[in-house]
């Protein structure tokens, strides 16, 4: 009994600061026993094996802790067919104000991906506190901050060259939200790739550099929303962006529209690439290739722009090999999205091809099929 | 934004049950603590009121739920809006917007309320609060009266028809794994997956509930289960600091069920011909 009244005093309602500090350090012991975590290795080198190298995925491991979550997506990814992956690297999460970099996470996904044999597109986005205004979004970058961003990039190209093989720099900066709710502005991207690319190529000269990631949009000029990404487009060449980029990545949204629907300017669908095309013939850059980072239809059954499921398989294997057939000039087209790690509840949902729970919708099966057609 | 306080724990001692000065602090800290989160704004329950007007915001484009052609505004939960606004003594009021501006629209206090066949988004409940569901558009077996199916394990050596990559058709390619035998029929619509019933086709169809019921309209001899193999629950929805709003919209809730009235509505517009 003594013992115990020496671990805990109770005393006409006081706990002793000495059996408080006790209570504590116990609690704190007891948080600290946790079950061994699993060991998970990357396990033995595999190839894609695909009749359509075209084919890729967009995953989406950015919020995905667990490294056999890591690993399975990266796995399925590979037995669907897919010679790409595109995923999203927050230079927000990794780059400290000292300069430190925390490698953890993208070294765990690099290492699986390339141990599955898929090549990784890399993007690149998303500001650290430190390096931005105080309340200003995540999204906001600043031409005081290029320079840093500009050096988190080449030590991301130097770390992982032969594993990431492309880089895209930023993510839809023709609109106002990507671009931390200010004005976009066609200029001040390609002073970003200004400082980008040549720190990136001298750090890793066989690393690619993708500009743009333009978003599929109509806004006219002034809009609070955006620009047209073709008139974003066109005014990045005017200010010299053709020197400062080795390919342009493209958002590609089917909607409502079947893939064959014919493009037009005053219209978005999956098409409207060849207008994007259209800009870079103009501007003298016919020899860069365009890479699809994003592209799909969606059966949300609420949402406008949504397409029956039977039809989001159709239109996806169809629109494939239209592109396959017509532009030569397309590297690859990565699906949005594989999978998240949780449940949106909301119409994105019904974008992936695999569910949280690692369950394969029947695109996947059918993507799966289609990789395989024709292949050893 | 960082505060500094400067505290005189022997003018505040008295009044606690202890005297201890780090027993002192730390119950300041927790008490500090439960406090972060409770929001001084005032409820919106008092001016609905006083208004008399209850504003429901919807998007009209999802039958036989809400329907607009320009002028009239029909359907499943304008019925349910204008039997709410009865119990709770007010009159309804409707906007209408696109179905991915409805949460900006409840946020900007332009309605007071979403009822539109909204499920409940987890990433949404830092703003928004949702009501007792409504209504369940989850995923169930439908099949011929002699045919009970209600469970996976009725499906064992079955057929069962879907549509081709819905919902319904990813619980099927589940319960295919969980079961010794299981033919699937994906087909494009879930009608058509229905028809299979009637053609002899499949044993059982595994569809939503909406598109079940709105087929068994021209097909009344259909069996469908009242267990839901998944589950879609609709809800009201409402900013997070109007708890009170929330409250009267569920105990409204409440009575129409227990008076039978709640039934009446989703029966006149999945069970009945228009």
């Amino acid at each position: 009994m003594s013992d115990f009244n020496s671990w805990l005093t109770l005393s006409r309602g006081r706990i002793t600061y000495r059996a408080g500090l006790k209570i504590f350090l116990f609690a704190l012991l007891v948080t600290f026993i946790n079950p061994t975590p699993l060991l998970i290795i990357p396990g033995p080198q595999q190839s894609v094996k695909s009749s359509h190298p075209i084919l890729a995925v967009h995953t989406r491991l950015t919020d995905e802790v667990e490294p056999w979550k890591i690993k399975r997506t990266l796995q399925m990814a590979r037995e669907m067919g897919a010679s790409r992956i595109v995923e999203f690297f927050p230079w927000a999460y990794y780059h400290a104000e000292d300069g430190g970099i925390a490698w953890d996470h993208p070294d765990l996904v690099v290492e699986h991906a390339s141990t599955q044999g898929l090549k990784v597109i890399a993007r690149l986005g998303l500001t650290p506190e430190w390096a931005r205004p105080k309340d200003s979004s995540l999204n906001y970058l600043d031409s005081t901050a290029y320079d840093d961003f500009a050096e988190f990039a080449s030590a991301f190209a130097k770390r992982y060259q032969g594993q990431v093989s492309h880089i895209i720099i930023w993510n839809e900066p023709n609109l106002s939200y990507e671009w931390g709710y200010r004005a976009t502005s066609a200029e001040d991207y390609v002073d970003l790739l200004k400082v980008v690319y040549p720190a990136v190529k001298e750090a890793s000269p066989t690393t690619q550099v993708l500009a743009g990631a333009l978003a599929p949009t109509l806004e006219p000029a002034g809009s609070p929303w955006g620009l047209n990404d073709l008139e974003y487009l066109d005014e990045m060449y005017s200010n010299g962006a053709s020197e400062y980029f080795d390919g342009l990545a493209v958002h590609a949204y089917g909607l409502a529209f079947p893939p064959e629907s014919e493009p037009g300017t005053n219209m978005l669908n999956f098409r409207r690439v060849e207008l994007i095309r259209d800009v870079m013939v103009r501007n003298s850059d016919r020899d860069k290739k365009i890479f699809i980072t994003e592209t799909g239809w969606n059966d949300h059954p609420r949402w406008a722009l949504g397409v029956k499921p039977g039809q989001r398989i159709s239109y996806t294997l169809s629109g494939l090999e239209f592109a396959e057939e017509n532009w030569p000039w397309v590297e690859s087209i990565a699906i949005w999205a594989f999978r998240f790690p949780a449940p949106t509840k909301s119409y994105m949902d019904y974008y992936t091809l695999v569910t949280p729970e690692f369950v394969t919708k029947p695109i996947y099966d059918a993507l799966k099929e289609f990789s395989f057609q024709d292949s050893d | 934004m960082t505060m500094r306080i400067n505290l005189d724990i022997s003018r505040i001692s008295k009044f606690l049950p202890f005297q201890n000065e780090q027993m002192i602090i730390l119950s300041l800290l927790l008490i500090i603590i439960s406090g972060i989160g409770c929001s001084s704004e005032e409820s919106s329950w008092e001016r609905i009121e006083a208004a008399g007007v209850l504003r429901v915001g919807l998007d009209p484009t999802y039958p036989p739920f809400e329907l607009t052609d320009g002028q009239n505004l029909w359907g499943l939960d304008v019925d349910l809006s204008h039997a709410l606004a009865d119990e709770l003594g007010l009159s309804v009021e409707f906007s209408y917007f696109g179905y991915d501006g409805l949460y900006d629209a409840l946020g900007t206090q332009q309605v007071d309320t979403l009822l539109s066949a909204l499920v409940f988004m987890p990433n949404k409940t830092r703003d928004f609060s949702y009501s007792k569901s409504y209504f369940n558009a989850g995923q169930i077996l439908v099949s011929l009266p002699h045919l009970e199916m209600n469970q996976v394990g009725d499906l064992e050596g079955m057929t069962v028809a879907v549509e081709l990559g819905s919902e319904g058709h990813v619980l099927a390619t589940r319960f295919e794994k969980q079961l010794q035998s299981l033919n699937i029929l994906p087909l494009v619509s879930s009608d058509l997956a229905l028809e299979a019933l009637v053609n002899d086709k499949a044993e059982a169809a595994l569809v939503d509930h909406i598109s079940a019921r709105l087929y068994r309209i021209k097909e009344p001899k259909l069996r469908i289960s009242d267990h839901y193999l998944s589950d879609e629950p609709y809800s009201l929805v409402v900013r997070s600091r109007d708890q009170e709003l929330l409250r009267q919209i569920d105990q409204a809730l409440q009575n129409l069920s227990s008076s039978g009235e709640l039934e009446r509505i989703i029966s006149t517009w999945l069970d009945q011909a228009k």
